[in-house]
C-alpha cells in the first residue's frame, strides 16, 4: 500500500524570508532592463557590450525543439535581477541576521568551519559573503565573486568569460550573458593542490525572479582542486529560473572535480549550462545529485582538448511528483589517448520523470581514445517515467567505445532477502535506493554524502510502504 | 530538401540524429509496372496470393514516400504451418530501374511461415526502389521474415516494415543491409499481445560513400511481450551509419523485455558511426537493457589470423564474417546464405 503524501515537508529547504530587497529590476527582458543592470552593477564597457550582444542572439533563437515543455516560462513574468539589503562581506557577523540564518540553517558556516578552505554564499542576484583560507592566498589562489574579479581581474575574466561556453550555444546561454548577476571566480596558480574543497552556495528566497550566476575556475598547469556547489530555494506558486553558466578551464596536467548537489525547489525551471575545457593529461571530474526542480535540462560537458586528458561523470537524478528531470552528460573527444568514464543513475517515483540524454563525440583526431558509459534507471512505481536517450558519434576506427543502460524495478529478490534478514519492506526498498545511489555519494567529501542521503530520505519518505 | 525517418522522441538538433535529410531524391507519380518480380510459390491452400495492398502505415519514412503509388502489390495470407518458404525477389534491370512496392502478410493464428523478400541489382546503374511492408502475426502464430537488400552502391533504398503481433505470437525479422547510396530503413513494431515476442537481427555492410539510416521502433503493451533487437555492422571506406533503435515500454506492459545490442566494426579512418540506442519507460515492472558499441578490429586477433598465413585483407574479411556468423546462421535458406557471404566478400575487397 503506498502513502502517497501531496508535498514533502523540505524542512531546512523551504524556509522562506520575506522578499526584501534593496533594488529588484522590473519584469521582462529588453535592451532598457539590460542596460540597467549593467548600471546597477556598475560594468565595463566591454561587459556591457556582452550583454547587449547576448540579447540580440537570445532574440535570435528558438525555444528548444525537444526535451520537456518549456512553455510556462514566461520571461515578462521573472524579475532577472534582485540585490538584497547587503553587501559582500567577509565575515558571516556583518551578513544580515535573517539571511545569515538562512545559511546557518543550511549548514555553511559550519562546514566552513570543519571541511572547507573557502566559502561563497549568494543570496538572489548577488554574493553576500565570500572568505578562503589565508595559506591559499599566500599561494596566490584567487576564490572571489565575479564582480570582484572583472573588476580586479579584467584581463584573465575577459579571456576566458563566454569562451568555453559560447553565447550562442543555445537560447539560455545567451539569457544568461545578458542577466548574469553573481557567481564564483577561482584561480588556482601553476602546480597549487588546493586539497580542502572550495564551496559555493547559491540560495534563491525572491518569488517569481531568477538567478543567473556564473561561475568561472581556471586550474592551471599542474595544479588541483575540488569545487562543490549547492543551490536550493524555497517554493512559490509560479516559476522561478535557473540559467547559470559554469566555465571551466583545466590546464596541461590539471585536476578539477566539480561537485554539485542541486535542490532548488519543485517550482524552478533549471536551464542551467556547465562546461570544462581539459588540457594535457589532466583530469577533470563531475560528481552530480540532482533532486529538486520542477523541469530541469542540465548536461555537463568535457572538451576533451589536451592529448591523454581523462573525465568522469557519476550522477544521480531524482525525480517524483511533479518534477521532470532531463539530465545527461556531454564528452568530446577532441585529442589522442583520451579517455571517459559515465555513471550515471535516475530514480522516477510518484509519477516524476527522468531522462538521460547524453551525447559522445569522437572527432577524427582522438584515435586510441576509449569510452565507457553506463547508466542505471530505477522506477518506484507504475506512474513514473524514465527514458534513456543517448547518442553516440563515432568518427575514427582507432577507438574503443561502449554504452549500456538498463531501465527497471527494485528486484523482489533483494526485497525478500533484507526483508528475511529482519528489515521491514520500506526499510529494504530505502537500503537497495541508497546502495543504487552508492556510487554518487561516495564520490563526495562524508559531508555531502550525509547531506545526499538525508536527501534520498526525505524523497522517499512517503513514497515506500 | 526532405526530412525522413524521424525518431518517435527527438533529441538535441545539434548531435544530427533526428532525421535525415535527403535532396535529389526523384519521387515520380506515374510508374510504369515492374515486370521483374518473381514470387517462388503459389496459390495454395496453406497461402493465398492476391496482387492487391490495402493498408496504411502508421509510422513509414516520411509522408512523401507512403503516400507514393505504387507499381507492384502483394497480399500474402498465410493460413497454416508452411514448409515452403514463400520468396518474392525483385531483380533491377535498365528497363525495371524505378521500384515502389507494398506488400502485406497476413499470418492467421497457429500458422507458421517463412518468407523472403529480396532486392537485387546486377549492374551499377541508379535504381530507386521505395517499400512498404506491413506484416501482421495473428495469435499464436510465427513467422519468419528476410529482408535482403544487395543493390548496388548507386541506388537510393527506401524500406519501411510495420509488425502488428498479437497475442503469443512470435516474429523473427532478419535484415541483411548492404546496398544503396543511400538506405534508409524504418522498423515499426506494434508488439500489442500478451507473450508477444519479436526478434530482430541485422547485419549492414557500409562502402565508398554510403550511408545507413536505421530506425527502429519498438513498442511493448502486452504482458510478457519482448523484443530483441541484434544488430551487426561494418564500415569501410567513408561509410557512415545511423542507428536509430528505440524500446518503448508502455504503461501495462508488466513483466516486459527489451534488449538492443548495437555493434559497429569500423574499418577506416574515414567512416562514421552514429548511434542513439533509446530506452523509454512508462511501466515499473519491466526489463529493459540495451548496449553499443564502436571500434575496429582488435589488433591481437587480426595478428593471430595473420600469423596462421593469411593476407590483412582476408584476415579482415574472417573477422566480419566472424561478427556476422550468428544471424547469417539463422537463414535457413543455403543458396540464399551463401549469395550473402558471396556479396561480404566482393564488398569487403
Amino acid at each position: 500500500m503506498k502513502t502517497n503524501l501531496e508535498e514533502i515537508n523540505r524542512n531546512i529547504y523551504d524556509i522562506k524570508n520575506k522578499d526584501d530587497y534593496d533594488f529588484k529590476i522590473k519584469k521582462g527582458l529588453n535592451k532598457e532592463i539590460i542596460e540597467e543592470i549593467s548600471k546597477q552593477k556598475n560594468d565595463p564597457d566591454w561587459m556591457k557590450q556582452i550583454r547587449l550582444n547576448a540579447l540580440e542572439v537570445y532574440n535570435s533563437l528558438e525555444l528548444p525543439t525537444w526535451g520537456p515543455d518549456l512553455s510556462e516560462l514566461d520571461m515578462s513574468e521573472i524579475a532577472t535581477y534582485v540585490r538584497p539589503k547587503t553587501k559582500l562581506n567577509s565575515s558571516w557577523e556583518d551578513v544580515p541576521e535573517e539571511i545569515k540564518d538562512t545559511f546557518d540553517k543550511l549548514g555553511i558556516p559550519d562546514a566552513e568551519k570543519t571541511s572547507l578552505s573557502g566559502v561563497g554564499a549568494q543570496y538572489d542576484s548577488e554574493v553576500v559573503y565570500h572568505s578562503i583560507k589565508e595559506d591559499l592566498i599566500k599561494q596566490g589562489v584567487i576564490y572571489t565573486d565575479m564582480e570582484t574579479a572583472v573588476r580586479e581581474y579584467p584581463d584573465m575574466v575577459r579571456k576566458h568569460f563566454m569562451k568555453c561556453v559560447p553565447v550562442n550555444d543555445h537560447k539560455f546561454v545567451a539569457l544568461h550573458a545578458a542577466v548574469w548577476s553573481g557567481g564564483s571566480f577561482v584561480y588556482v596558480p601553476k602546480g597549487v593542490k588546493v586539497d580542502i574543497p572550495l564551496q559555493s552556495y547559491f540560495r534563491l528566497n525572491s518569488p517569481e525572479s531568477g538567478q543567473f550566476e556564473h561561475t568561472l575556475i581556471i586550474v592551471d598547469e599542474g595544479a588541483s582542486l575540488h569545487f562543490i556547489e549547492g543551490c536550493s530555494a524555497p517554493k512559490y506558486n509560479k516559476v522561478n529560473l535557473h540559467a547559470g553558466c559554469v566555465e571551466l578551464y583545466v590546464k596541461d596536467n590539471a585536476y578539477l572535480r566539480y561537485s554539485t548537489i542541486e535542490n532548488w525547489s519543485k517550482n524552478m525551471l533549471n536551464l542551467n549550462t556547465k562546461k570544462a575545457i581539459v588540457g594535457k593529461n589532466a583530469g577533470m571530474d563531475w560528481v552530480s545529485g540532482s533532486f529538486g526542480s520542477k523541469i530541469s535540462m542540465l548536461y555537463p560537458m568535457s572538451i576533451l582538448n589536451g592529448e591523454g586528458s581523462k573525465t568522469e561523470f557519476t550522477g544521480i537524478s531524482f525525480a517524483g511528483a511533479g518534477q521532470n528531470l532531463d539530465n545527461g552528460f556531454k564528452v568530446i573527444h577532441n585529442a589522442k589517448n583520451t579517455s571517459s568514464v559515465v555513471n550515471a543513475k535516475s530514480i522516477s517515483k510518484n509519477g516524476g520523470k527522468c531522462t538521460y540524454r547524453s551525447l559522445v563525440r569522437v572527432a577524427e583526431n582522438a584515435q586510441n581514445s576509449k569510452c565507457s558509459v553506463s547508466c542505471e534507471s530505477l522506477m518506484l512505481d507504475d506512474i513514473s517515467i524514465s527514458d534513456t536517450i543517448p547518442t553516440a558519434d563515432v568518427r575514427t576506427e582507432e577507438v574503443e567505445f561502449s554504452h549500456e543502460a538498463k531501465i527497471g524495478k527494485i528486484s523482489d529478490k533483494a526485497i525478500f532477502y533484507l526483508m528475511s534478514r529482519g528489515l521491514s519492506e520500506a526499510d529494504a526498498k530505502a537500503m537497495i535506493v541508497r546502495g543504487f545511489a552508492s556510487p554518487v555519494s561516495n564520490a563526495l567529501p562524508m559531508e555531502y554524502a550525509v547531506e545526499m542521503n538525508n536527501l534520498i530520505n526525505l524523497e522517499l519518505e512517503g513514497t515506500i510502504g | 530538401m526532405i526530412k525522413l525517418n524521424e525518431t518517435p522522441v527527438r533529441t538535441a538538433r545539434n548531435f544530427n540524429i533526428n532525421n535525415i535529410k535527403l535532396d535529389n531524391i526523384e519521387i515520380r507519380r506515374r510508374l510504369k509496372p515492374f515486370q521483374s518480380a518473381e514470387v517462388f510459390l503459389e496459390s495454395s491452400k496453406d497461402v493465398a496470393l492476391r496482387e492487391i495492398y490495402d493498408i496504411v502505415l502508421e509510422y513509414g519514412i516520411c509522408d512523401l514516400l507512403t503516400e507514393q503509388a505504387s507499381n507492384y502489390e502483394l497480399t500474402v495470407n498465410i493460413n497454416s504451418k508452411m514448409k515452403n518458404t514463400v520468396m518474392v525477389d525483385f531483380k533491377f534491370d535498365e528497363e525495371n530501374d524505378y521500384l515502389v512496392d507494398k506488400i502485406f502478410i497476413d499470418a492467421k493464428p497457429d500458422t507458421k511461415s517463412n518468407v523472403i523478400i529480396k532486392y537485387t541489382s546486377k549492374d551499377d546503374l541508379e535504381y530507386f526502389h521505395n517499400g512498404d511492408i506491413k506484416l501482421r502475426a495473428g495469435e499464436n502464430s510465427e513467422v519468419n521474415i528476410t529482408f535482403v537488400n544487395l543493390l548496388n552502391t548507386k541506388s537510393n533504398n527506401f524500406i519501411a516494415i510495420e509488425n502488428e503481433i498479437l497475442d503469443g505470437a512470435k516474429v523473427n525479422s532478419y535484415m541483411i543491409d548492404f546496398g544503396g547510396k543511400y538506405s534508409i530503413s524504418n522498423y515499426y513494431s506494434n508488439i500489442i499481445g500478451k507473450n508477444a515476442n519479436n526478434n530482430l537481427s541485422t547485419i549492414y555492410l557500409g562502402k565508398e560513400n554510403q550511408v545507413f539510416d536505421l530506425n527502429y521502433i519498438a513498442e511493448l503493451y502486452g504482458e510478457k511481450s519482448s523484443v530483441n533487437f541484434e544488430v551487426q555492422g561494418a564500415l569501410k571506406d567513408s561509410s557512415k551509419k545511423h542507428f536509430k533503435g528505440t524500446i518503448d515500454f508502455k504503461r501495462g506492459a508488466k513483466k516486459a523485455k527489451g534488449n538492443e545490442n548495437e555493434a559497429c566494426m569500423l574499418l577506416s579512418d574515414k567512416a562514421r558511426s552514429l548511434a542513439l540506442p533509446m530506452l523509454l519507460c512508462s511501466e515499473e515492472d519491466v526489463e529493459g537493457n540495451h548496449s553499443t558499441s564502436s571500434g575496429k578490429i582488435g589488433d591481437k586477433e587480426l595478428f593471430y589470423i595473420m600469423s596462421r598465413g593469411f593476407d590483412e585483407k582476408s584476415a579482415m574479411k574472417l573477422m566480419v564474417r566472424a561478427k556476422f556468423n550468428k544471424i547469417l546462421e539463422s537463414i535457413k535458406n543455403d543458396e540464399l546464405k551463401n549469395e550473402i557471404i558471396y556479396e561480404i566478400d566482393k564488398r569487403l575487397d
